[in-house]
């Protein structure tokens, strides 16, 4: 039976490059995803590309090939990324000089664009979408239309598929749906039709156990205690069959494991609603699925089912929302828990006395309660030898958020005997909120170019 | 009956959407799923977060995976992008949860 080899070579921007680049060297492998976005990257990049037209690609891009595309392209791997972001098309000429420095001529690269759909946001209202808030309900976007920086469909497959079936070994994309980066070349390599609901839920399946790298191969793992070598990483290949079925594996001699557990691990992860695990591409259905450890670190997945795609796309909108001001500074034993209490006490009332305008206010007690909040066990006071005090702040301005940090080091003289560890806090941050809709697919008409070195 | 704590029988991983927090729940054997799907209710896992899930809560159930799969609305501090909490995308609730303790027979 057919069977092809996919490699998946980053999670998100910031991802790992060694162990993706230990797939394409020796992962025997016959393609290779790039997930490079999550839901507030495009805002990030439409920003870049505002300021600079020939940005708004993920700048890891450059690098990013630039390790992989001699190998890849001398061995046949074919390579899918959306690292594109807001502007596929000028990652995709920077990624065309790149190669010709690197004296690489058989460079066929597919460029899809479309999902970027913010400057036909007044057309598509007009039309009497509301793009109502899923999150909030809100039903419509008046409120934040002034304050819009990005609007991104989550595309699914067809232009990625079209740009292989054109001979494309590189394809470079914006915000396709992340699974898309492998249904493409299954649907390309077994020709299954993008219509065949069982066929393109296993695809959209398969996709999602490896698009997060590391998720089903030890990364993020209850089993954390196994592994011997916590610097050696590896990212996930599936070797998937033209039944629709497949194997979890990861390069020969490469860190971490593939078990039953990290498999199932990362298929019950942000995945909503089981049998209806909805993408561009297909409804997935994962209730029938079935793992078995076949060999070590080859977990065999079957059963995978789907249904027919939903008529409308995701859509995320970022929109600018205020700023966030945050610090840190440490107390110590004796008494650190009532130590942070007063520079609580202290923070309240000099915001209050400088006039800022706040308009939500935390602070967290970390070593204590900072990431379970109120569920968190305290300890005896006598037992806590220090406690981190942070503050963080959501104000309307810049200024009002920049005082929080000046603030936070004043209580290294102004406050408890021993309050120290004053590090240089972070500038203050815009914040992007993020407004997720539905978009009917037919308003997303998505667009092919080739581009040859 | 004794009283567990749910780490005993289970793992979980987590994450986000937006501001909905989503956990996976994994029973350690088939013994241990029928119990999480007997006690472990939406419900149940509504009032242990208290304070921090504003919104409702939403249990699914995947009996080939002896796993339960939880939706918690409102739960992230209005998202990643913009919340003042420090576990931004939710990766450490699925923990939190396992903190939540269960009686089951001797």
């Amino acid at each position: 039976m057919k069977k092809i080899r996919l490699g998946c070579g980053s999670a998100s921007w910031g991802d790992m490059l060694d162990p993706a680049v230990e797939l394409v060297e020796k992962g025997d492998i016959q393609y290779i995803g790039f997930d490079h976005l999550a839901e507030l990257t495009l805002s990030i990049l439409q920003r870049m590309k505002n300021k600079n037209p020939k940005r708004g690609y993920i700048p890891d891009l450059i690098p990013w090939m630039k390790a992989i595309l001699p190998t890849s392209t001398k061995k046949g791997i074919k390579v899918l990324t959306n690292a594109g972001g807001a502007n596929p098309e000028e990652g995709a000429q920077e990624v065309a000089k790149l190669a010709k420095e690197l004296g690489i001529h058989s460079l066929k690269i597919g460029v899809v664009t479309g999902d970027d759909v913010f400057p036909r946001l007044p057309e598509i209202r007009k039309k009497g979408i509301k793009l109502k808030n899923l999150d909030t309900g809100e039903e419509d976007i008046d409120r934040i239309a002034d304050k819009i920086v990005a609007a991104n469909a989550y595309i699914g497959s067809e232009s990625m598929l079209e740009a292989l079936q054109k001979g494309a070994n590189l394809v470079i994309t914006g915000r396709n749906t992340d699974n898309a980066l492998y249904v493409a070349p299954m649907a390309y390599e077994f020709g299954w039709a993008l219509n065949d609901w069982d066929k393109m839920g296993a695809a959209v399946t398969i996709g999602h156990i490896i698009e997060c790298s590391a998720g089903c191969c030890g990364g993020m793992s209850n089993f954390w205690f196994q592994v011997k070598e916590p610097w050696r990483v590896a990212f996930p290949i599936a070797e998937v069959y033209e039944n629709g079925e497949c194997i979890i594996t990861k390069a020969e001699g490469a860190g971490r494991m593939v078990t039953e557990w990290t498999v199932k691990e990362h298929l019950v992860y942000e995945i909503h609603d089981p049998k209806n695990y909805l993408m561009a591409d297909a409804i997935a259905d994962f209730s029938n699925i079935r793992l078995k450890e076949v060999e070590k670190d080859r977990v065999k997945v079957t059963g995978m089912t789907g249904k027919r795609r939903p008529d409308t796309l995701k859509l995320c909108i970022g929109y600018e929302d205020g700023w966030i001001g945050e610090s840190e500074i440490s107390v110590c034993w004796p008494d650190a828990i009532e130590k942070a209490r007063f520079c609580e006490s202290f923070l309240r009332g000099r915001f209050k006395h400088l006039g800022l305008k706040i308009n939500e206010i935390r602070f967290d007690y970390i070593g204590v309660n900072s990431i379970h909040g109120s569920l968190s066990d305290v300890p005896h006071p006598d037992e806590v030898n220090e406690v981190r005090v942070r503050v963080a702040v959501k104000t309307d301005t810049e200024a009002d958020a920049g005082k929080v940090r000046r603030e936070v080091t004043h209580l290294w003289t102004h406050g408890p005997v021993g309050t120290t560890a004053v590090i240089s806090p972070p500038p203050p941050r815009q914040v992007v909120s993020l407004w997720p809709t539905l978009i009917p697919r037919e308003l997303v008409p998505t667009k092919l170019t080739m581009l040859e070195v | 009956m004794k009283r567990i704590q749910l780490r005993e029988i289970a793992y979980a991983r987590s994450g986000d959407k937006g501001d909905v927090s989503d956990i996976g729940l994994m029973a350690k054997d088939d013994a241990a799923y029928k119990v999480i799907k007997e006690k472990v209710t939406a419900q149940k896992v509504k009032e242990h977060f208290k304070d921090i899930v504003k919104g409702e809560v939403l249990r699914y159930e995947m009996d080939n995976l002896n796993s339960l799969e939880f939706v918690l609305r409102n739960a992230l501090g209005g998202g990643a992008t913009r919340t003042l909490g420090m576990d931004q995308t939710g990766k450490a609730v699925g923990q939190n949860l396992l903190r939540m303790y269960i009686e089951i027979e001797d």
